[in-house]
Order: C-alpha cells, then sequence, then structure tokens
C-alpha cells in the first residue's frame, strides 16, 4: 500500500503559499483588467458605430474560439494576455445585463433630465451590475482556474511552485492532490460569499 | 538539406499541422464521448428525487467542477503511478482526466436542463398515467434536451480549447507542434497565427450554431 | 406669452402621420386634457414636447427653447416633468432615493434639502410611510403616486402625464386620481393624456380633442362635454362609445 507523505510541505511550504500568493496577485490584476475590457467591450458592442460593433465582435469572437495556452505562447509575457482572456466572457456577461435595462429606463432618465453619460453612469450600470453578478463571479472562478496555466511560461505562481516543488521531491500525486483541494477550498469560499452578496444585491426588474 | 532550411515553415510541416490538428479532434472528440455518456448518467442520477441518492454524484463532479484542468491532468499523469501500479501513456491519461472534467460540467448541464423544464410538464404526465420513468422519457426529456444541445456545444468548444493543454504532457497535438515549430523557425507570430486560425476556424462556426440553436429551440413557457 | 407652443407640427412613424400640420398653445396654467380615440397621436404630442420624439416639420417651443437644438433638451426637461403609463421607478434605489437622486445631482441640491423636500412630496401623494420601500413592494398605484412625486421633485413648470392610469385596475386608479385633483387645486399645471371622463370633466380646465392627428376640438371643460358634444357628431359619439 501507499504510504501517503505530505511532509515535503515542511520544507517547501512556504514556497507553495509564496506560489500562492503570486496566484493572488495576477488573478487580482487581471480581474481588474478583464472587467474594465470586458465593459468597454460590453459598451462598443451597443454602440451606434459599426466599426467599434465589429471590433468587439471580433475580439470576443477569437478569445473566445482560440485556446488560452496558445494565447499566452503567443504573448509570451502572461500578465495582459490572462486579462485580455478573460475580458471576453466578461463582455457577453455585461452585455447580457445591459440587455436587461429595457428601453423605458433609458426614456425616464431623459425625460428626468439625465444625459447618456449620466443615465449610463447612475442607472444603467448599477442595474446591469447587479444583474450580471453572479455571472461575473462564476468568470472569476475561472479566471482563476485557468490561470494555472501561466506556468507553463515560467510564471511562478501555485501550480509553477507546485512542478518545482515534484521536482525536488518527487511526490507528484500529494501535491498535485493537495492543489486540486486548495483550488476547491478557495473556489468554494468565493462562490459561497457570492450568493450571500448576490442575495443582498438582488433586484428585481 | 541545409541549416537555412529549417527556419522556413515546408511542405512537411503542412503535413504535420494536420496530422496534429487530427490529434487534437482524436483527443477531443474521445474525451466528449466517454464524458458526455459520464455526464448524462450523473445529470441523470442527480435529477433523483431520493436526497441521498441526488448527491453522491457531487462527490465527483465538485472536485472536478472546481479545480484547474491541468492540476487534474497532472495528478492523473504524474501522480496515478506513484500511488498505483498504473502507469498511464499520455495518450489515456490526457483522454481520461478530459473525460472526467468534460463529465463533471456536462453532469451539472444535464441537470439543469431537466431541472429547467417546469414542473407543470411532470404533473402533466403523471396525470395522464405515465409513470416517473414513462413521463421522463415521452415528456421530459425532449423538452430537455432541447435546453441541453446549445449549452453541451458551448461545452464542447470549450473543452476542444483545454486540449491544448495535453502539450504539456508533451503529446504531440497542435500546440505542441505549433511550440516545436515555433521554437525551430523562430517565427512565433506566424507559427501561433496557423495555429490560432486552425482553432478558431474550427471552433468559431461551432459556436455560431450554437447561438442559433439556442435562440430556435428555446420555449417561451 | 404662452409656455408651450406647439407650431404646425407633422410628425411620421414611417408611412403612417401621427400628427398633421398640428398647431396648439399651452399657458403654465390649469389642467388639459387630451381626449381622444386610440392612435391619434396625443401621446406623439407629449413626447414631442419634451424631445423624446423627434418632430419632422414645424417645431416647439418650450418657454421660448426650441425643441429642435439639441442643447436646449436639457433645460426644456426640466420645465416638463413627465409621468409615463408603465412606472420606472429605479430598481436599484429604494424610495427616497429615487425621489432624492435626481435634484441632487441634477440641480445640485443639498442632501437634507432633498430629503425634506421629498418627505414633503411623499406626503403629499400619502406614502409617506413607504419612504424605504424598494419598488417590488410597493403596489402598481403606489409606484405611480411615487413617480409623480419623483417628478414634481423637479420643480417643473408642467407635469406632462401620458396615459399614467391605464395600466392600472379601478382601484389604483382612483387613488392617483385623487392626487391629480388635489394637485390641480394646488394649482399644478397638468397637461393629461387620459381616458378617464370622470377625471376630465371635474378637474380639466381645458379639453382638446384629437382625431387623426389633427385637433378636432378646443374648448373649456363643461363646454366641451355640453356645448361641443351636441355639435360635433363625432365627438358625440366617441364619448357615447366609451360610456359618457
Amino acid at each position: 500500500m501507499y504510504k501517503l507523505n505530505f511532509n515535503f510541505l515542511n520544507k517547501y511550504g512556504g514556497m507553495l503559499l509564496e506560489g500562492m500568493w503570486t496566484t493572488l496577485a495576477l488573478v487580482v490584476c487581471c480581474l481588474a483588467i478583464g472587467f474594465v475590457l470586458g465593459t468597454v467591450m460590453a459598451l462598443f458592442k451597443q454602440s451606434k458605430v459599426k466599426p467599434l460593433r465589429w471590433f468587439a465582435a471580433v475580439w470576443v469572437d477569437v478569445l473566445r474560439n482560440t485556446p488560452f495556452l496558445v494565447q499566452i505562447f503567443f504573448f509570451y509575457y502572461g500578465l495582459p494576455v490572462l486579462g485580455i482572456n478573460t475580458s471576453a466572457p466578461n463582455c457577453e456577461i455585461i452585455r447580457a445585463g445591459l440587455m436587461a435595462v429595457k428601453k423605458d429606463y433609458y426614456e425616464c432618465a431623459a425625460a428626468l433630465g439625465y444625459t447618456r453619460f449620466q443615465t449610463l453612469w447612475y442607472f444603467v450600470l448599477p442595474i446591469s451590475l447587479r444583474v450580471a453578478f453572479k455571472s461575473l463571479v462564476n468568470n472569476f472562478v475561472n479566471l482563476v482556474l485557468t490561470s494555472s496555466v501561466c506556468f507553463s511560461i515560467t510564471v511562478v505562481e501555485t501550480m509553477g511552485a507546485a512542478k518545482i516543488i515534484v521536482g525536488r521531491v518527487s511526490r507528484p500525486f500529494e501535491v498535485y492532490l493537495l492543489i486540486l483541494v486548495c483550488y476547491c477550498i478557495f473556489t468554494y469560499i468565493v462562490s459561497f460569499a457570492a450568493k450571500l452578496i448576490d442575495k443582498k444585491i438582488r433586484i428585481e426588474l | 538539406m541545409s541549416f537555412y532550411d529549417y527556419a522556413y515553415l515546408t511542405s512537411n510541416d503542412a503535413m504535420q499541422f494536420v496530422k496534429a490538428t487530427g490529434v487534437t479532434l482524436y483527443i477531443t472528440l474521445m474525451s466528449l464521448f466517454f464524458g458526455t455518456v459520464l455526464g448524462v448518467l450523473l445529470g441523470l442520477v442527480r435529477c433523483s428525487k431520493n436526497r441521498v441518492v441526488r448527491t453522491l454524484p457531487l462527490l465527483v463532479i465538485e472536485p472536478l467542477r472546481n479545480s484547474p484542468l491541468v492540476t487534474q491532468l497532472f495528478l492523473i499523469y504524474y501522480g496515478l503511478p506513484m500511488v498505483s501500479r498504473i502507469m498511464l501513456d499520455p495518450y489515456p491519461a490526457a483522454i481520461l482526466a478530459l473525460s472526467l472534467n468534460t463529465a463533471a460540467f456536462m453532469g451539472v448541464l444535464v441537470h439543469n436542463s431537466v431541472s429547467a423544464v417546469p414542473d407543470g410538464q411532470w404533473e402533466a404526465g403523471l396525470a395522464l398515467g405515465h409513470s416517473r420513468v414513462s413521463t421522463f422519457c415521452h415528456v421530459i426529456a425532449r423538452q430537455a434536451l432541447r435546453l441541453l444541445v446549445p449549452q453541451a456545444i458551448t461545452l464542447y468548444i470549450s473543452q476542444l480549447q483545454c486540449s491544448s493543454l495535453v502539450a504539456l504532457i508533451s503529446i504531440m497535438d497542435l500546440t505542441k507542434l505549433g511550440q516545436n515549430l515555433a521554437l525551430r523557425t523562430l517565427r512565433p507570430f506566424l507559427v501561433y497565427g496557423i495555429v490560432f486560425l486552425i482553432y478558431y476556424v474550427i471552433s468559431s462556426p461551432l459556436a455560431a450554431l450554437a447561438r442559433r440553436l439556442e435562440k430556435k429551440l428555446a420555449f417561451h413557457y | 406669452m404662452a409656455m408651450i407652443e406647439v407650431k404646425n407640427v407633422t410628425k411620421s412613424f414611417g408611412t403612417l402621420t401621427v400628427l398633421k400640420n398640428f398647431s396648439v398653445d399651452f399657458t403654465q396654467e390649469g389642467v388639459t386634457v387630451l381626449l381622444g380615440p386610440s392612435g391619434t397621436g396625443k401621446s406623439t404630442l407629449l413626447r414631442c414636447i419634451n424631445g423624446l420624439e423627434t418632430i419632422g416639420e414645424g417645431d416647439i417651443l418650450v418657454n421660448g427653447r426650441s425643441v429642435k437644438e439639441k442643447k436646449n433638451l436639457r433645460e426644456i426637461r426640466l420645465d416638463c416633468g413627465m409621468v409615463f403609463q408603465r412606472t420606472v421607478l429605479f430598481p436599484h434605489l429604494n424610495v427616497m432615493r429615487n425621489l432624492t437622486m435626481s435634484p441632487m445631482k441634477l440641480l445640485k441640491t443639498p442632501q437634507a434639502e432633498a430629503e425634506e423636500k421629498a418627505r414633503f412630496y411623499l406626503d403629499k401623494v400619502g406614502l409617506l410611510s413607504k419612504e424605504k420601500s424598494m419598488h417590488n413592494e410597493l403596489s402598481g398605484g403606489e409606484q405611480q403616486r411615487i413617480a409623480i412625486a419623483r417628478a414634481l421633485m423637479m420643480n417643473p413648470k408642467a407635469l406632462l402625464l401620458d396615459e399614467i392610469t391605464s395600466a392600472l385596475d379601478p382601484e389604483m386608479t382612483s387613488e392617483v386620481l385623487k392626487i391629480l385633483e388635489n394637485l390641480a387645486a394646488e394649482g399644478v399645471c397638468m397637461l393629461c393624456v387620459t381616458h378617464e371622463m370622470q377625471f376630465a370633466r371635474h378637474v380639466a380646465s381645458r379639453i382638446l380633442f384629437m382625431d387623426k392627428g389633427s385637433l378636432v376640438a378646443d374648448a373649456g371643460g363643461e363646454e366641451f362635454f355640453s356645448t361641443i358634444r351636441k355639435e360635433n357628431e363625432r365627438i358625440s359619439k366617441f364619448l357615447h362609445f366609451i360610456g359618457e
């Protein structure tokens, strides 16, 4: 019988933790980038200017239909690409949120005297984001899981640290099992928090 | 052949592209097949009325859904040989990992599709005298399928993208070929551009199909 | 000077001409009711006045400002508050915020002053207790009353009311109409499109009857229901048809 041996943690636990911090940093940066880009693309897609609509459509289509691994090889340095990759699904999600705001609201805001920009900022975006929140968090979870691929261009995040450790300790089963569990735990916590927040900010349209 | 010939893509490379695409498609299709079968099973079990039975598939689905495919892949390919006598070759390991991952997501889709069919349909079937199974087969399944198909296509496309990860365990798929050629010719943009194009050309029409099907097949209850 | 001057306005939606060379003046007094069969351009006229619809030929001047120039629209909309048929309370804000948001952001009213004003108008529409409610906790009639209060918060010179009770059941309709009657008694200038004849009879100081995009009759309240009705067959038929 194989004896599970987690002793490697004594020596390399720190390294693993550092890797996780890197994942967190990577993910937070790319979350911001991905969100901003996604929103911009969603607004482009709704705009009246045809080239903008076309640009956003191509952006989303290409990013969604090609593998992330290939994307990062292509761009090599990883960080912006993760943000770019996640902006594609974000765009669709935010668009769904934007479309949930019906024409009536735009008209009402116009009748009250708001400019287009004010309408967008005070009403459309808050409502859209509340509607889209659950899906956005879902996408965030995917972002975290996808970030694991970045180790292949030698970014030392969680999987990267894991690979190094496996190289030294030769206990791949325990190491990868532990990582699997860690990702699961993180995902659960995020999903759970999201459910709670979603309950509070839910609005009925 | 002189050294400089290696810097260009030759017709031999074109054949390589075809072969590598074949590998990618082979792994993907095999995984999708097994994954769908297992996924549908898991999904149907999730629809049972018995609370305990309902949560059993979650033990399989949740870990697979909430962790990266890379980790799952490495666990199977590198980790399994250590704990058991099973030493998997790269191909079987890849197919196994991708199948399990697909099954997890498919299970969720199946469960969601069946749940999305309104209770009224069940009640109508039962009231007419059908058993639960019969109601399911004749009334529910077809409606659930209409919801499921577009989403399943979207899942398949995304699993096609995920199959690129098998390059990391040295399977000569499209991505790995891209890596090799890029290193050889030192023209990453050209090579990866071609790789991009191939993945895109396969995926994008399917994605468009899925979108159209979704509109066409949607019920307005 | 008339507050709203409609001059020879023609408005078409595609091939359908909804307003034909329409001219009328409105002063900043009293309650004017627009009556007529459906599809005769009543709502369209209202929407043209505050710039939600663009007009083809002709012009509309609100306090001397032309609706056709984009830069005037803001001022025009501050002058004419509008309440719609389907209530559009902002779903992510509670009632108080719904009311105070626009004065605070658009008129730069300080928060305390805005809230005090909001409570004043909430009291006027009889919903002071609903200050903290969200839109889905209110009935249709309550939502419309809040919508009226919200429009009043911006100190409009006139209220444009576009069939605001058409989507409500009879009980809620009477709640809302009561509020409108009170407001009319206080001297708020209103321009209503409505099918509520009782309301028109009691409250309107002026009635305009529109048919097929043109003005058929323009008279004071009582005069309309007695004299004009007898003279004009079309109007007589219409009023008979809706049960007057």
